[in-house]
């Protein structure tokens, strides 16, 4: 550790509370330039508030911020023009703008409102090289970029600000394997230049390889601070849940029935000819890359998006591919991977999330029970375990593990025959993970064909009975539970001239 | 928010303040601060003028806010679902002068029946160009609302059509209990409208669309099916207000109901109802449209110049979209 070194940021005694609740309670730390500080905890342990204090974006009730022992402006401008640069997890840049534009976002350099172009060029090429990212033509449209290059080009517009403190919230979220690679290593390159990097993440194993030191939160209170060598994997869950997580994915084997949905030589927008078949009570994982295919895959047996060709067949009964209403009246649902833009109306009460295109039970002649809707409500926070204050309370208000409870109780509800879960774990703790599987592991119980992916790959293969490896929107490779091999699987996934296997 | 600090849910822990509750509805709804307005606009004006507050004259703000209040009951659902209608007021000039040559040349009940068919088939055609050709709903309606006035125009060659059967008169001029019929089937529109949205799935279902369209859609809701409703009712409406309109004048002009879609909207957003979509009551809008109507009448009672009215309803519009907008900011804010 740096110890010995001046801190550059000090929180002291941070508070912060929203009418009743506590949402964080003094929270004390400081950090060192040169140094990668993980900051970790359950999704509502107050990280997030934390952040937006950090960036100016809102006050702390009691406690103060300062950054080379000069208070932290209030405003979020100011915080920026101070040195402390956010970078969130939702790409900020202007699609439509060139990568030159979007580094100097706000910043370009001028002679009497006359933008100067060298000097432009050469700072941003400067922040660029940093993040590895010197190669690119400046004048690229920042829209044809990867993911992880436009991330890394957010980094860069945060150098080319002369930011001192830089704090990553959850940047490796949306990022494949080999991109969060990538990332880590330019962060390490951040450290020695003298960065002072909070970075915040659920992934453990990133914090392991770049982290110097680990502050915990829980329940808006720091619960543990301590250089990285005193922590291990196990310890650090503990801390975060105050209880040991044994098995964070609850498989047990079930009797696999006969084959229940079978899909062949399917082509749609990103799908290259898929084919797969699911047996009833069987879970089915999809393994691939970002950019594989999986949700396209996903949403053209949904009938989500259109198809071009192929065979789609349920309960040996033929089902015409494309047609989203179709696919749902024979009980093919699909769980979007964007709780908020595709899964709940953000606005609307928990009591209506639950109801939205299932009126049979709450309704009679096109008419709303308004009790039966909040008692339906009621049953289903104690039947999924979903922890709100009132069922009018706006579903945007609840956690993300809480959102996606909500989302299953109305897939379930609807006693479906496949569900296709598309990331159904996106941004959520560890400890909600396990709540969210012992459902669909319930659902598959009950006789569901259930197809699910994660961005995580060894989350689909903890949970799966048979795993489809997706490369360049074709299914190239099948393996059962007791052939699983990672290594194997993770390569067919990457390679383009893997050979097909049983 | 800290899901820690949520105590599990039980009717117990509903309180009469907190989220959920009658009052947080209300405010939520953004209708307790323009109900308030409305009553405070009426007191003064009560004390300005002793001619308001008389039975007669609370009658008439109700009966010269048919049109607006029919019209906006549509409108209503329209901008739930984030859309917008600008064609209404042409569209209740053509579908009015259309029923009223029809109401001439054949018979009254027929031109009624014109006027509906004709608003009708101009809502259905917003709804197909906004839901299944996928346009945009404002740049539609524009076009609806030029396209519907030049041919009203055309029709008319710029001449009112004057003397109407009693059958078309009827809706617009009649009295029943010593009120206008007009103003009795405004109130019983709105409460009907209200049950519609608040109580049917139809209902929930223009809120889910307007809250998340994608959302809906992937959760089995035919988005394009609502989004088509909420245009033809609008179309109905417009329809419906313009009956009323050709009974009050006894003549259909070609420059009926000019600027109109402005007071509608005014009505419907100051009522609480977002332009964002996926928020909104018909109670707000009644209320809304009850404002507007007091301050009409209450400025012509002062005899404060027609120029000013106008510039008084702008700033009631400027005002409405803006709390909107803050709200919404507020809310987003909570949530990030």
């Amino acid at each position: 550790m740096r110890s010995a070194r001046k801190p550059l940021l000090s929180v002291a005694g941070i508070s912060k509370t929203y009418g009743p609740n506590e949402v964080l309670s003094g929270i004390s730390f400081s950090l060192e330039p040169g140094s990668i500080t993980g900051l970790v905890g359950e999704n509502g342990a107050g990280k997030s508030t934390l952040i937006k204090i950090l960036a100016g974006a809102t006050a702390p009730t009691a406690g103060a911020v300062a950054l080379n022992d000069v208070a932290l402006p209030t405003t979020t401008g100011a915080v920026i023009e101070a040195g402390v640069s956010v970078i969130y997890q939702e790409l900020t840049d202007i699609p439509d703008m060139s990568l030159l534009e979007n580094v100097l976002l706000g910043n370009l350099a001028s002679t009497w409102g006359v933008s100067r172009k060298r000097l432009n060029r050469e700072r941003a090429s400067q922040s660029l090289h940093k993040v590895g990212l010197g190669d690119l033509d400046l004048g690229t449209p920042i829209r044809e970029l990867s993911i992880s290059q436009r991330q890394l080009a957010e980094i860069a517009r945060c150098l080319v600000r002369d930011a001192k403190v830089l704090i990553l919230d959850e940047p490796t979220s949306s990022l494949p394997e080999a991109d969060v690679n990538n990332l880590l290593t330019v962060i390490e390159g951040l450290r020695s230049e003298g960065l002072c990097i909070l970075y915040v993440t659920h992934h453990l194993s990133e914090l392991f390889r770049i982290a110097d030191r680990l502050i915990i939160l829980r329940d808006g209170r720091m619960v543990g601070d301590a250089p990285i060598s005193e922590w291990n994997e196990r310890l650090l869950v503990r801390t975060m849940l105050a209880k040991d997580l044994e098995n964070a994915y609850p498989w047990v084997p079930r009797d696999l029935g006969d084959e229940l949905l079978a899909i062949s030589g399917l082509q749609a927008k990103g799908v290259e000819g898929g084919t797969l078949s699911i047996r009833r009570r069987e879970i089915v994982g999809l393994v691939g890359l970002a950019g594989a295919g999986r949700t396209e895959l996903m949403k053209a047996i949904a009938g989500v998006n259109p198809v071009k060709s192929g065979t789609i067949t349920i309960d040996k009964r033929s089902l015409r591919p494309g047609k989203l209403g179709a696919a749902r009246r024979q009980g093919v649902i699909y769980a979007p991977e964007d709780r908020k833009t595709e899964g709940l109306v953000l606005n609307s009460s928990i009591s209506s999330n639950i109801a939205f295109g299932n009126y049979g039970p709450i309704s009679k002649f096109g008419v709303l029970n308004p009790k039966a809707m909040t008692q339906r409500a009621v049953d289903f926070a104690g039947k999924y375990d979903i922890r709100f204050r009132s069922p009018q309370q706006a579903v945007g208000e609840l956690s993300g593990g809480n959102q996606q409870k909500v989302i299953l109780a109305r897939i379930n509800e609807t006693h479906p025959k496949v569900v296709l879960f598309d990331d159904p774990t996106r941004g959520v703790d560890v400890g909600a993970k396990w709540g969210i599987y012992e459902h669909i592991f319930n659902l598959a119980a009950n006789g569901a064909g259930i197809l699910i992916t994660s961005s995580d790959t060894d989350e689909v293969l903890a949970v799966s009975d048979r795993v489809f490896v997706l490369l360049g929107g074709k299914v190239v490779a099948e393996f059962k539970r007791d052939e699983f091999d990672r290594e194997r699987i993770l390569h067919l996934a990457s390679v383009a001239n893997a050979s097909n296997e049983d | 928010m800290t899901i820690t600090k949520q105590a599990p849910t039980s009717a117990a822990s509903r309180t009469l303040a907190g989220p959920g509750s009658f009052i947080h509805n209300v405010l939520g709804n953004n209708i307790a601060p323009i109900a308030i307005a409305l009553i405070a606009v009426s007191v003064v004006l009560s004390f300005m003028t002793p001619v308001f507050f008389t039975a007669g004259n609370l009658s008439n703000i109700v009966t010269q806010s048919a049109v607006v209040g029919i019209a906006a009951i549509g409108a209503t659902f329209v901008i739930i679902t984030s859309g917008i209608d600008l064609s209404v007021g042409s569209n209740i000039a053509l579908s009015g002068l259309a029923g009223a040559i029809v109401g001439q040349s054949v018979n009254g009940i027929m031109g009624v029946l014109i006027v509906l068919a004709v608003a009708v088939a101009i809502g259905a055609f917003n709804g197909v160009s906004v839901s299944w050709l996928r346009l945009a709903p404002f740049i539609v309606t524009l076009a609806v609302m030029g396209m519907t006035r030049g041919l009203t125009l055309q029709f008319s060659q710029g001449q009112s059509v004057y003397g109407l059967p009693t059958a078309l008169n009827w809706l617009g001029s009649a009295d029943l209990f010593g009120m206008k019929v007009s103003a009795i089937l405004t109130v019983i529109l709105f409460v009907i409208a209200h049950l519609v949205l608040s109580r049917t799935t139809f209902g929930h279902r223009v809120f889910a669309v307007g809250g998340n369209a994608e959302a809906a859609r992937l959760a089995g809701i035919n988005v394009k099916a609502v989004v088509f409703s909420t245009y033809v009712i609008a179309g109905l409406c417009a329809g419906i207000a313009a009956i009323i309109l050709l009974g009050r004048l006894d003549s259909a002009t070609p420059n009926a109901a000019i600027g109109t879609e402005l007071n509608v909207i005014a009505a419907v957003v100051i009522g609480g109802t977002s332009l964002f979509g996926g928020k909104g009551s018909m109670v707000g809008t009644f209320i809304g449209v009850l404002l507007i109507g007091v301050i009409n009448n209450g400025l012509t009672l002062l005899n404060v110049s027609a120029f000013f009215v106008q510039f008084v309803q702008g700033a009631l519009i400027f005002l409405a979209v803006l709390l909107d907008a803050l709200n919404n900011r507020r809310v987003r804010n909570l949530r990030a």
